[in-house]
């Protein structure tokens, strides 16, 4: 199965977007961005900390669904899903 | 009731929503918070869109590198208060309209207080810790927040009404590291017309409002996209809801379509 993971802002700059990856089954969604993320040292070290955890302003959403990104080892993905990563921007 | 000299001025725009919308617009108040790369948009186009009363607040004095983006200050601006500068500006763009200015840093101990009675609120600030605090405000008082926010060639936007939308802290719980930004001006410029044509929107009670859709735009590639956000229950800032039974600020009651004069 395939998903579609979509980055934003700049993550997208780091990491690039809409990278349409083979899933295996039962691969959580945590991981599965971690693999992608790898591609990128700071772009990895942009969305997850030291201890592999998603950095706490990270946003995350699933088929426009937004998901706490402490659940994200849990979640499981599906064939055609779309996966949003980005970070809220902050300046005016 | 609108001079014969607002009739001129506005005139253009009125054959879109006529003597009541800008009516409306003259009636309203809409509180800027900040002078800055989206302050400097917002407030220019709110001024000569006739929006009756704007109060402008911002701590800072204008500085060279402001120049890129904020285009309410010029060259001979530099050293002067940005309020003092935006004052200057805006009522010489449109004198018709009451221009307030504050020079002040929004804290907790006077964010009620200086967003008072205003019908709406843009945000225009630079930081996540006075846009929390502007959000709060917006919820205890009723008033919708126009969000918006840059960095480099990036954007995004959304209308928050108390009690009908996802709030800020719902869709951002946790604020991004703090940063000296990059910007290029025509980012804020994009971004501040988003929340200026909400603003116009919600005051006339027309068209469809960035409700619980968050505007992501990438300058980059040319694409703007929306994602859904919904309320989250446990929001520790609108979780509760204690402002989601009042009464609007403003007559929200669409004007009839087609109605021209």
């Amino acid at each position: 199965m395939t998903v579609r993971i979509r980055f934003f802002a700049r993550f997208r700059e780091l990491l690039g977007t809409d990278i349409v990856v083979a899933v295996p089954k039962n691969k959580g969604l945590s991981d599965l961005i971690k693999d992608v993320a790898s591609r990128n040292k700071e772009g990895y070290n942009a969305i997850f900390d030291e201890k592999g955890a998603f950095r706490e302003f990270v946003i995350l959403m699933q088929n426009g669904r937004r998901l706490e990104t402490s659940d994200a080892s849990e979640i499981k993905v599906a064939d055609g899903d779309e996966i949003a990563v980005f970070p809220p921007v902050a300046g005016g | 009731m609108l001079s014969k000299r607002e009739r001129e001025r506005y005139k253009r725009q009125m054959m879109l929503f006529g003597d009541e919308g800008q009516e409306r617009l003259k009636k309203a108040n809409i509180f800027i918070a900040g002078a800055g790369g989206l302050g400097s948009p917002v407030s220019i186009y709110l001024a000569v869109a006739g929006v009756g009363t704007l109060t402008v607040v911002d701590k800072d004095v204008v500085e060279l590198t402001n120049l890129n983006r904020q285009i309410l200050h010029n060259d001979r601006d530099i050293g002067k208060k940005k309020v003092v500068s935006a004052e200057e500006k805006l009522r010489a763009i449109n004198p018709d309209i009451t221009v307030k200015v504050i020079d002040t840093t929004i804290d907790e101990s006077n964010c009620a207080r200086l967003i008072g009675r205003a019908d709406g609120i843009v945000d225009a600030m630079d930081n996540y810790p006075t846009r929390y605090l502007l959000n709060d405000i917006a919820l205890q008082k009723n008033i919708p927040l126009f969000h918006g926010a840059i960095r480099g060639f990036y954007g995004q936007a959304t209308t928050i009404i108390p009690g009908k939308t996802a709030c800020l802290r719902c869709i951002f719980p946790s604020a991004p590291p703090k940063e000296v930004f990059p910007v290029v001006g025509v980012t804020p410029g994009f971004i501040g017309m988003i929340q200026v044509n909400e603003v116009l929107k919600y005051l006339l009670g027309t068209g469809e409002l960035l409700a619980n859709r968050l505007l992501i735009w990438d300058g980059m590639t040319a694409h703007a996209e929306e994602i859904a956000v919904v309320r989250n229950p446990a929001c520790v800032s609108c979780g509760a809801g204690p402002a989601s039974k009042k009464t609007p600020a403003v007559n929200t009651k669409k004007i009839p379509k087609g109605k021209k004069k």
